[in-house]
């Protein structure tokens, strides 16, 4: 017989895992070699984190895919706002991590406002699920970023979950991460 | 509009400014680091990074001339730490057309700072043609995640003296970039008297730490909060 946990213990189980692979990924990072393909493997593995869910769950319905769209554009120029108005040039990211940086992102909203803010939501509600996933997110970049660095990545997990929560979309932040990604 | 759409358009946009402050306080604003930065490579690496340091690298590179004008480029030293970046025609075209040669080389030896406190390697960069008149390249510097960066770029030509030339800002984390006119040796650094390097043009470290502590505030304290809210509206409907 098979026991499932209580539906608010799998979100925080969730959670965790979420966290735990982006650590993996950081730490196996560490070692020079193959790191195209570890960051690949970790984008991945974190989209398996949305597997089971209907689309609609994960806020990837077909419905106003422009609208969707647009409004990703919208939050990459507020994610890259900051960055361009202090623009001086600079080195941009390489082209080969270019995919790289494509499949992490996408990894990276699959997990932490698909699966994790899906699954927080229907155990606790909407406030818990924009603050929980914002929190799991932070936590997951605890090893890549210097501490001064968190504040940022926190509020731009809690603006992308914000939206997540507002429109009901996560393909707004899909595009809006992969673009900024891309950009810095 | 309904009230609920207001309601969440007022929280989305309360979430736009909370990202832009905190955004604001540390250069570049959202950096998601597809990889980790890789060591800094020092000439003379402070204490804390004798045992693992690697030697820093150069670099060089040609670049073509075509119809009498030397071709846009960037060149980088091969561990990426230093950079020059320039358009067309940015510098003199030899007379027989040849292309012109560009170097990178950290430095072992330079002249004293005095009252500049270095914060990255000393680069010097050197070119078989000289900028043109009124023309400039951008020098682009990596810093290290280890020390407080630094606030400006300083260089000096010949035996110096080291002068300041200004900070452009730079959209990569942990990189300062400047224009000059032209080439020397140049390093990333603020003054000595300085109590803080670029940070505090930035907002100082006071500001990212505030602003951390709201964010963990707010996200720590809301989410009982939302645990508590949701069991007190089922609890009502079951009483309903």
């Amino acid at each position: 017989m098979v026991v499932l946990a209580p539906a608010g213990m799998r979100a925080v189980g969730l959670a965790a895992m979420a966290v735990i692979l982006e650590w993996a990924r950081v730490l196996a990072l560490r070692s020079p070699d193959r790191q195209a393909l570890t960051l690949i493997a970790g984008g991945l593995a974190l989209c398996l984190l949305g597997v089971g869910r209907r689309p609609a769950e994960l806020g990837l319905a077909a419905t106003r895919l422009p609208e969707r769209l647009i409004g990703g554009l919208a939050l990459a120029g507020i994610l890259l706002l900051p960055a361009a108005v202090r623009w001086g040039g600079g080195p941009v990211l390489a082209p080969e991590f270019a995919v790289v940086a494509v499949a992490v992102s996408i990894g990276e909203e699959v997990a932490f406002r698909g699966a994790v803010f899906a699954a927080l939501e229907q155990s606790y509600g909407p406030a818990a699920a924009v603050l929980g996933s914002t929190a799991a997110w932070t936590l997951a970049h605890a090893l890549s970023h210097p501490p001064e660095f968190l504040p940022a990545v926190a509020a731009a997990g809690l603006l992308l979950g914000a939206w997540r929560w507002a429109v009901r979309d996560l393909v707004g932040p899909i595009v809006g991460h992969v673009l900024a990604d891309l950009a810095l | 509009m309904t009230r609920t759409a207001r309601r969440r358009a007022a929280l989305l946009a309360l979430a736009v400014v909370a990202y832009a402050i905190a955004a604001w306080a540390v250069a570049p604003g959202f950096y998601d680091g597809i990889a980790p930065p890789a060591p800094y490579r020092w000439v003379s690496p402070p204490p804390q990074f004798r045992a693992a340091n690697q030697p820093p690298l150069s670099g060089h590179a040609t670049i073509r001339v075509n119809n009498g004008r030397v071709d846009p480029g960037s060149v980088f030293t091969q561990d990426g730490q230093a950079a020059i970046s320039f358009t067309p025609g940015a510098f003199v075209a030899p007379a027989d057309g040849s292309q012109v040669t560009i170097q990178i080389a950290p430095q072992t030896t330079f002249p004293d700072p005095r009252d500049i406190q270095l914060a990255t390697n000393v680069y010097c960069f050197t070119s078989t043609a000289p900028l043109g008149s009124g023309k400039d390249a951008l020098i682009t510097l990596q810093y290290s995640s280890g020390l407080p960066a630094p606030g400006d770029v300083y260089m000096y030509e010949g035996n110096g003296p080291w002068r300041k030339i200004g900070n452009t800002g730079s959209a990569a984390p942990f990189y300062i970039a400047a224009r000059t006119t032209a080439l020397g040796c140049f390093a990333g650094g603020y003054p000595r008297n300085a109590s803080q390097a670029a940070g505090a043009r930035l907002g100082g470290q006071t500001l990212p730490i505030i602003v951390a502590l709201a964010i963990l505030v707010v996200v720590l304290a809301g989410i009982p909060l939302a645990v508590l809210r949701r069991r007190g509206d089922a609890g009502d409907e079951d009483e309903g």
